[in-house]
């Protein structure tokens, strides 16, 4: 352990996964070549480099052959990912907050104090790895006597670079288990919120809500479909971190064989940009209203699968009643729908017909309202009680997703014919367990109430693999007999830019009860600024590790996965960190579990499932290994999503109470009999208790403009805002006139114009939670109503908890869960106003922030957050 | 014989792989005689250029690239006052970097804007150099065709049979500038009209009405328009048909004087006068007022 810059010189090439998913599983294989110790390029792998011989699956459909690419269609991420390894702001030695002194007293400022007050405004000086493990075991201890373990929590969920043994998130739990325990902070089912707290009483399919199995999907829709719905989905772009692009070419067959793309979002996405045959834009969260005119064109028209209705569902009448509007008089038409939704009558009445007369796919990919927005479970289920009345489950009717194939290791979640096991690193993954969450856990998205306002409680551990009754479990923090926590232990942490109110976030981390915040990264970015000791970590070309391709849909593979490049500086990678740490404790052996990095690569092979295919030398001589295809008429028998439910409900019931599809739900009705915001049926709720965001409302007079906030188009949520060569595309950062390289926002020309904003300016987005600065891109590409910022844009703090430059919009997102049972997150579709931002005032009100070290190029630097600039 | 690129913007899905690529290769990587390293930042031999067209809900995006074009009569080369620039056997045009002076001439003759750029560090002029180090190594392919995830790239000799095919659908960029350029291009964007036609009475969008798109500017309606699924109808007119969203989109027009009539048995017909097109163009949604006797 210990850096060294070097390996040695000698031309090789290196073959991994390069995915940024941060689980042991992986994607985006790459090739990537070093010469004299440093990567030449990086390339996509050819799959058939060492296997000549390998055979592609191939789908047929309308004439048309579909096969995946003898080469790993890589994104541009993982392509120019030079950009991260080389980043100027890489960490590169232990830092610490200057004036956070361990052995001031908790809640003590000033000199030798804690001054957690300025937690996102200090600097940071260069310690020794010696100094920072004696800081860290030793308020491991403290912590210990004071409060008991319980007192620290571990933040290690997230995405990240995914690998196996070096793993970026939960290496330290099983070091803090062995010292006795922790509390854990669970991740929320973000990008699935509707789907997990909605979907699921509707029809099951655990454990996220959304259709499964989706087996040979794909390929029934590319038969049976005439038109594809994109809701919620961008396959040019979502897919790209987890999956590559191989989402991109299905779009471009589905057109080449005559099926109809028609998206619904309020942003022409980058999906719908190049294959959209039909965009109906409606205003952001507002898709229930849609869906409920859609179902009262179908109901009075007759336009439904009534005998499916009748056999496969329960509850339909009482959801009719409620379209028609014989429950509260309000029938729930087009003409009712078009000035809340933002589409006209008569389009509306065009889908309804269009999709009523037709066999319609739905393709969703963790986007649109049915993820981030207020009431999300209702724009879900309703889409879910939309596709029952067209007869989900026969051929061509289904709902599918654009990414995350091959998630949980399981071939029912791979709408594409699937290698003939999957390969799995898992028994050697050193990172966090999902087995091991201990007794005292709080949802990702209360942290902050957490720490502000405790005692709080929700139901359901929010943990995505947890079934349903779940969700009907309420738990409380502190837990009974449990205690506060007093310090946060953090592997590439991502709050701040990615989740709910993130200003009350950094507010109560500043808060004195949080004594000690540590932090383990590659980069000083967002969340780092919090952090009262920075470890510096690898990235993962600089480790040498066993890993997988699962994700990609083209093939299967395991990798020997050869280190690229020395580590830069004196990084670490996150399990060399804990195992220095475990040391310290005398609890290395125990940690390591007595073997060595190469003991755990070689029995991560043993156990990947190829073990019985090829040696352990074979597959360092080769470097990778390709998993045979499923045989064709294994995979071709399969049959396609929820067919059998479809052919006999009652042999293949669903795994909802009754068996069937619920449109109205007993057992929503029976635990939560009074609540309004997540009713036993899905409704068009446009307010409540727990979320203002509709323009209608009060708060609308002030902030009319509707926010849609996307998985960000040129970063995987944040990681890459620095990556050089993406910065220099348009539309990932609009040059600023001060030469700051701002955070994109799309306005469309007829609610610039009125504001005097013009294409480039810097402009300011805010609510009663904060202002965002951004610049300002005038287009056609977002409807009017609506303004477009992707989350994930590194924190930049002019007044951290108040203004922030660098574009982290959810410092402003609403800070209530999905609802009130629902303890999903909200940051997308809420309310905010532009105004042009006025630069030369901020800029003499706050000097200081505005005079950072700064360069275009990467973005924020590591100078900015030194004492004396380095 | 000699080397050419065939770019189908139709299948570019805007990732911008090629773009990375080029930089991935370039910076910070010394290939001399062939090529010096590019700057970090501000040079891009491969660039893919945004066009956003139309007007919401009409819009679309056609991702177009610039490129050094390797012409066959390339002005780079006869402006050299240092003979840095010379053209290779198998057609690639290279400016030597050992040998390049930072005149400017390159610059100033080429007629093709933004794909020949000068480094301020080196004093040399830079432009992509279709990879011929890679090629001169065994590779097959440029670095950008390489990453291309659908294909849009295609590099090769333009003797091969498949490249062949490719070309006759193909076009180049600026004809009339005469290099003989080596890059082909296929679907490059043209003008589109479009709209939605729909009944305020009956609150319904009209299917199957006639639109004519008649150019009166005296020239002739671009035969591009035919490619996209409309009908040519005469020299000067194209026609199409609304569908099940009362919409109708025309492409391939260019920029001229038209006028549109769309006509529905049952409705009194709607005649949009005479607008010059110089932009992608969303009429916007047209009402139809239904004829006295209604509406069958």
């Amino acid at each position: 352990m210990g850096g060294t810059e070097d390996k040695g010189s000698g031309a090789k090439t290196v073959v991994r996964g390069l995915c940024f998913i941060g689980i042991p599983a992986d994607s985006n294989s790459v090739q990537v070549e070093c010469d004299n110790g440093k990567i030449v390029r990086i390339r996509p792998l050819h799959y058939d480099w060492k296997y000549p011989d390998l055979k592609p699956w191939k789908m047929e459909a309308r004439g048309s052959t579909f096969s995946p690419c003898m080469e790993s269609l890589i994104p541009p991420f993982t392509l120019g990912y030079k950009n991260r390894v080389y980043s100027p702001n890489r960490v590169l030695y232990p830092l610490k907050r200057v004036d956070w002194d361990p052995s001031g007293a908790p809640g003590s400022t000033g000199p030798g104090g804690r001054n957690t007050q300025n937690r996102g405004k200090s600097k940071y000086k260069r310690i020794s790895w010696d100094e920072a493990l004696d800081i860290v075991t030793s308020e491991i201890n403290r912590v210990k006597e004071s409060y008991g373990m319980e007192a620290i929590l571990s933040q290690s969920d997230g995405h990240g670079e995914s690998a196996t043994i070096h793993a970026s998130h939960g290496c330290h739990r099983r070091l803090l288990r062995m010292l006795g325990g922790y509390t854990l902070q669970t991740r929320n089912t973000d990008s699935w919120e509707g789907w997990y707290w909605g979907a699921k009483h509707v029809w099951g399919c655990e454990s996220l809500g959304q259709m499964v199995p989706v087996s040979n999907c794909i390929w029934d829709i590319a038969k049976n479909t005439d038109a594809v719905l994109f809701w919620g989905c961008d396959p040019e772009t979502t897919p790209w971190g987890f999956d590559g692009q191989l989402a991109s070419r299905v779009s471009y067959w589905f057109t080449d064989i005559g099926l109809k793309s028609i998206y619904v979002c309020p942003d022409l996405n980058y999906g719908a940009a190049v294959h959209a045959d039909k965009w109906v834009p409606v205003l952001p969260n507002t898709d229930a209203a849609l869906y409920l005119a859609v179902a009262h064109v179908w109901m009075t028209e007759g336009l439904y699968d009534k005998e499916y209705v009748d056999t496969h569902a329960v509850g339909f009448e009482k959801f009719q009643a409620y379209v028609l509007g014989e429950e509260d008089g309000i029938p729930k038409d087009p003409k009712w729908a078009a000035p809340l939704c933002g589409v006209p009558s008569y389009t509306i009445r065009a889908l309804a017909r269009y999709w009523g007369t037709h066999t319609v796919s739905i393709a969703i990919g963790n986007g649109g309202p049915g993820i981030r927005g207020p009431y999300a479970t209702e724009p879900a289920r309703l889409q879910i009680l939309l596709l029952a009345m067209q007869g989900v489950g026969k051929p061509g009717v289904h709902q599918f997703k654009m990414l995350e194939w091959g998630l949980y290791n399981k071939k029912s979640n791979i709408p594409l014919p699937p290698s003939k096991y999957i390969p799995m690193t898992i028994a050697a993954s050193r990172g966090w367990a999902y087995t091991d969450t201990p007794p005292q856990f709080i949802p990702k998205d209360l942290i902050h109430d957490a720490i502000l306002k405790a005692p709080i409680e929700w139901y359901g551990t929010t943990l995505s693999r947890d079934s349903v009754d779940q969700q009907f479990i309420r738990y409380t923090y502190p837990r009974e007999g449990g205690t506060e926590i007093h310090m946060v232990w953090t592997d590439s942490p991502s709050w701040i830019t990615c989740w709910n109110d993130t200003n009350s976030y950094i507010r109560a981390y500043q808060d004195p009860q949080v004594e000690f915040i540590l932090a383990q990264h590659p980069w000083m970015e967002n969340d780092c600024q919090l952090a009262d000791l920075v470890l510096p970590s690898l990235t993962v070309l600089e480790t040498e590790d066993i890993g997988v391709e699962s994700l990609s849909g083209q093939f299967s593979c395991v990798f020997y996965e050869d280190q690229a490049v020395g580590p830069r500086g004196e990084s670490k990678s996150d399990y060399e960190i804990v195992c220095a740490l475990a040391e310290r404790f005398g609890l290395l052996e125990e940690y390591t579990g007595g073997r060595s990095v190469k003991d755990w690569i070689e029995f991560g092979y043993e156990n990947s499932g190829a073990a019985k295919e090829i040696t352990f030398e074979e597959l360092k001589e080769k470097k990778y290994y390709v998993i045979p295809q499923d045989e064709e008429k294994e995979w071709k028998e399969r049959k396609a999503g929820l067919l059998d439910f479809y052919e006999d409900p009652e042999a293949h019931p669903l795994s909802t109470p009754s068996g069937k599809v619920e449109f109205y739900s007993e057992r929503l009705a029976e635990h939560f009999p009074d609540d309004t915001e997540r009713p036993p049926m899905p409704r068009w709720i446009p307010e409540g208790e727990s979320h203002k965001e509709s323009r209608d409302g009060e708060r609308g007079k002030s902030y009319p403009l509707l926010v849609i906030s996307n998985h960000p188009r040129w970063r995987v949520h944040s990681q890459h805002d620095d990556m050089t060569w993406l910065r220099e595309i348009h539309t990932c950062k609009v040059k600023g006139p001060d030469g700051y390289y701002y955070e994109p926002l799309w306005m469309h020309p007829s609610d610039a114009e009125p504001r005097g904003i013009a294409d480039g300016d810097v402009v300011k987005i805010y609510n009663e939670r904060g202002a965002v600065l951004a610049g300002a891109w005038v287009t056609e590409r977002i409807r009017p109503g609506a303004i477009y910022i992707d989350h994930g844009a590194r924190w930049d703090p002019i007044v951290a908890g108040e203004l922030d430059r660098g574009g982290a919009i959810n410092t402003i997102t609403p800070h209530n869960v999905t609802s009130k049972n629902a303890a999903g997150m909200v940051c997308s579709g809420f309310l905010a106003q532009v105004e042009l931002a006025p630069l030369d005032e901020l800029r003499r009100a706050y000097p200081e922030a505005f005079a950072r070290p700064y360069k275009a190029d990467a973005g924020l630097r590591l100078e900015r957050v030194l004492e004396g600039g380095e | 014989m000699g080397k050419v690129m065939i770019i189908d913007i139709t299948k570019c899905n805007g990732c911008h792989n090629c773009q990375i690529a080029c930089k991935d290769e370039h910076v910070g990587n010394d290939w001399s005689p062939i090529a010096s390293p590019q700057p970090l930042t501000g040079q891009f031999w491969n660039r893919v250029v945004d066009r956003v067209r139309g007007q919401v809900p009409k819009v679309k995006v056609a991702y177009e690239h610039t490129m050094c074009q390797h012409c066959d009569e390339a002005p780079c080369i006869k402006a050299c006052t240092e003979k840095a620039i010379y053209k290779r056997p198998d057609g690639i045009v290279i400016i030597d970097p050992t040998l390049c002076k930072g005149s400017h001439n390159c610059i100033e003759a080429c007629p093709y804007p933004g794909v020949i750029f000068f480094n301020e560090d080196l004093k040399i002029a830079q432009k992509c150099t279709f990879c011929a180090h890679l090629l001169d190594q065994g590779w097959t392919e440029t670095r950008c065709a390489e990453v291309c995830p659908t294909g849009a790239f295609t590099f090769g000799e333009e003797d091969d049979p498949e490249i062949k095919e490719l070309m006759v659908r193909a076009e180049v960029l600026h004809p009339e500038f005469g290099t003989k350029p080596r890059v082909y291009y296929i679907g490059l964007p043209k003008t589109f009209v479009a709209g939605c036609v729909y009944d305020p009475e009956a609150d319904e969008v009209v299917q199957g009405a006639r639109v004519t798109i008649t150019r009166t500017d005296g020239a002739e309606v671009a035969t591009a328009a035919e490619a996209t699924g409309a009908e040519v109808a005469t020299a000067t007119q194209v026609t199409a048909t609304t569908d099940e969203f009362g919409d109708f989109l025309v492409d391939g027009l260019e920029f001229g004087t038209y006028r549109v009539l769309i006509e529905k048995e049952g409705f009194t017909q709607i005649e949009v006068e005479p607008f010059r097109l110089e932009k992608d163009l969303n009429l916007g949604d047209l009402p139809m007022q239904q004829t006295k006797g209604g509406v069958s």
